[in-house]
């Protein structure tokens, strides 16, 4: 059964302080192999966890570009007609290949004239610590 | 408000650097590279993901996976410390549509530091400003490295 996900279509529907539905994106070996194959950042670092061991990580992390990835990706399943305008990414700490993460989004600010809201996006790992920390603004329609 | 004060080093660094270009790339856009990357990244928009969308284009984020022949200006010192991709930010403008010609042309567009417990980082934001074939200005894509230097003495 596919996943039932409340979304926002306009900019009315969205609430100061509101909270995006959590996303878990896919931090697996198989996801950051398939992201080196077709994208880039194909090194053991990313896709080997005894490769990543030797240069002295805890193991594969998922590459920044990808972690940045998950937040665009968040905020269009919460409003699939927002156009981000701006996205900034802060790799606050290694993201950690096969390790469970969660992102989580709340609504910071709302301009009625620009049509545009302010979202607060953070990446954290199973004890809760802050990995990737992320602030955007997103165009929805009227 | 208070006026921010630069150390001096930086504000040489800043003079010295700041909007001048230093690359200029060129890189032909394959939807099937940015449809994987959206699929991958948890994207379900069919406009993002399936080439067959009549409005097929790139999640705004994929310009941060376009790397340019180089990261500083050629003339740029070492600063001593190990540099680290601290972040990223994309200011999106225009879509990027599949079979694109992008040009993208960097600079330094900010130099800055933090000082804590542990000494200075010095903050490099450097921004490739892409553009189309047409000259259509379709997005910013900002790399921030941070430099921890060494302790002095």
């Amino acid at each position: 059964m596919a996943e039932s996900i409340p979304t926002v279509n306009a900019i009315a529907d969205v609430e100061f302080g509101g909270e995006l539905p959590a996303f878990t994106p896919d931090t697996s070996i198989d996801a950051t192999r398939r992201f080196g194959q077709h994208v880039g950042w194909n090194t053991p670092r990313f896709t080997d966890h005894d490769g990543a061991r030797k240069e002295g990580l805890p193991g594969a992390i998922v590459p920044g570009v990808m972690s940045q990835g998950f937040l665009g990706a968040m905020i269009h399943r919460w409003a699939p007609t927002a156009e981000i305008v701006t996205i900034d990414t802060v790799f606050r700490a290694p993201v950690l290949v096969d390790q469970p993460h969660k992102i989580t989004g709340v609504v910071t600010d709302i301009d009625e004239d620009e049509l545009t809201v302010e979202i607060d996006l953070t990446v954290t790992n199973e004890a809760g610590e802050t990995r990737v920390f992320g602030t955007a603004t997103a165009k929805l329609p009227s | 408000m208070a006026e921010e004060t630069v150390d001096q080093d930086i504000q040489d660094l800043r003079d010295q650097f700041l909007n001048r270009e230093f690359d200029e790339v060129t890189f032909e856009i394959d939807g099937t590279r940015f449809a994987e990357y959206a699929k991958v990244c948890g994207e379900t928009a069919t406009k993002f993901t399936d080439p067959g969308d009549p409005d097929f284009q790139a999640p705004p984020t994929f310009v941060s996976t376009l790397v340019g022949g180089r990261s500083m200006p050629p003339d740029f010192p070492n600063l001593g410390g190990m540099g680290m991709d601290a972040g990223k930010l994309v200011e999106w403008k225009a879509p990027v549509r599949d079979q694109a010609t992008l040009t993208g042309r960097s600079h330094l567009h900010d130099i800055y530091t933090k000082t804590g417990r542990s000494g200075r980082m010095v903050f490099l934001v450097t921004r490739m400003e892409l553009y189309d074939s047409d000259g259509t200005h379709v997005a910013n894509a900002d790399t921030r490295t941070v430099i921890r230097e060494r302790p002095r003495g």
